[in-house]
């Protein structure tokens, strides 16, 4: 190597030990920099944990989607369908039409079951609907969906905002039907994240068998 | 690395590539440093929740533009920089399966990827720039003289 310009051949142990220092040192200087400005004066930096931003209604989200009906989504709230209805606030039953599935928490769930105003689709299999479900709701498992979308074309919503759930968790079965529902055309999807889990562990009436109103 | 045309392999042009995604590396740090919060807001926008938990997300948006700014002066510098150049391409690796995992997901965002400036809803073309960026890197890591 007679160059006088490094030619960037390092390589073996020389090569392992730079990449693990230069990603060390990157770590080590990015949580210096943060601690030092977070209890420095004036304080400022990122908190340690990340909370995500909350807004507080579907009011909320409707008057900021009115505000830029035509402009791409800004704030990351807008962008995030998960975060977008983190809205559990029970204030009215409308619904506002974003162009994605809505989260709502088991109040939102509740408020829409009793005043009959919303059409409820659980996303789980056949014989865990079977199993229980919430009363009045459609089986219409995702996996069914994803071979036949004709059922997505044919659902009718009876002209009122669907609710989707599914098992809990991090629920992906109710977030692909939302979006199926969205891409299908559906204008005001909700999607119920604590579902079948939280639905029936607190109280709420339950159906089982086959038939949205049971057996 | 048989299909890589000769010509790639070349030390001035692996040297080059290393220059390139150096300076790539310190465009991207800069305006991140400059605005962590808003920095944050865009790695949450990715929802890595499945790999890396929601309240690491502020972890990762203090360090990854560190890591940028230190593998970008190792591959300017050439002080290690094929060291550098790994570290690039696992980022940019990374990086890019992030965007391709948000799109399939039908998430819709603005990147964030050089800062709030340089501001682009993450698309075909991101994931299209992404990929030269991820083969400038590859060509960063060459070893061979």
């Amino acid at each position: 190597m007679d160059r006088w310009w490094p030619d960037g051949t390092e390589s073996g142990s020389r090569l392992w030990q730079g990449v693990i220092a230069i990603a060390f040192t990157g770590c080590v200087l990015g949580v210096a920099q943060n601690a030092l400005i977070r209890y420095g004066s004036p304080k400022d930096g990122l908190a340690w944990r990340y909370s995500p931003p909350k807004l507080d209604s579907l009011e909320d989200i409707a008057k900021q989607t009115a505000s830029a009906p035509a402009a791409p989504v800004m704030t990351p709230d807008m962008n995030d369908p998960l975060q977008l209805g983190a809205a559990s606030a029970a204030n009215g039953l409308d619904v506002p039409d974003v162009g994605r599935p809505i989260q709502v928490q088991i109040a939102k769930v509740k408020a829409f079951y009793d005043a009959k105003a919303a059409t409820i689709v659980d996303a789980r299999e056949p014989a865990e609907y079977a199993e229980g479900h919430i009363p009045g709701a459609i089986n219409m498992p995702y996996d069914q969906v994803v071979t036949d979308p004709e059922r997505l074309e044919k659902f009718d919503a009876q002209g009122k905002p669907i609710i989707v759930y599914c098992g809990g968790g991090t629920c992906e079965l109710s977030m692909n039907l939302g979006y199926a529902l969205v891409n299908a055309g559906q204008k005001k999807v909700l999607v119920y994240m604590g579902g079948w889990p939280e639905w029936s562990t607190s109280g709420n009436p339950v159906a089982k068998g086959q038939t949205p109103e049971g057996a | 690395m048989g299909w890589i045309p000769a010509s790639l392999l070349h030390p001035t042009v692996r040297r080059g590539a290393q220059i390139a995604a150096g300076l790539i590396f310190l465009a991207a740090a800069l305006p991140k440093l400059a605005d962590l919060t808003a920095f944050a807001g865009s790695v949450h926008n990715f929802h890595l929740e499945p790999i890396v938990p929601v309240s690491a997300v502020n972890l990762l948006a203090m360090t990854i533009p560190w890591v940028e700014l230190v593998a970008g002066l190792a591959l300017v510098s050439g002080v290690r920089p094929r060291a550098g150049a790994f570290v690039y391409t696992a980022l940019m690796a990374f990086f890019t399966l992030g965007v391709i995992a948000a799109l399939a997901r039908g998430l819709s965002f603005e990147c964030g990827c050089f800062g709030k400036a340089g501001a682009g809803t993450i698309g075909a073309k991101k994931v299209a720039e992404n990929l030269v960026m991820l083969a400038i890197g590859m060509i960063g890591t060459v070893d061979r003289r």
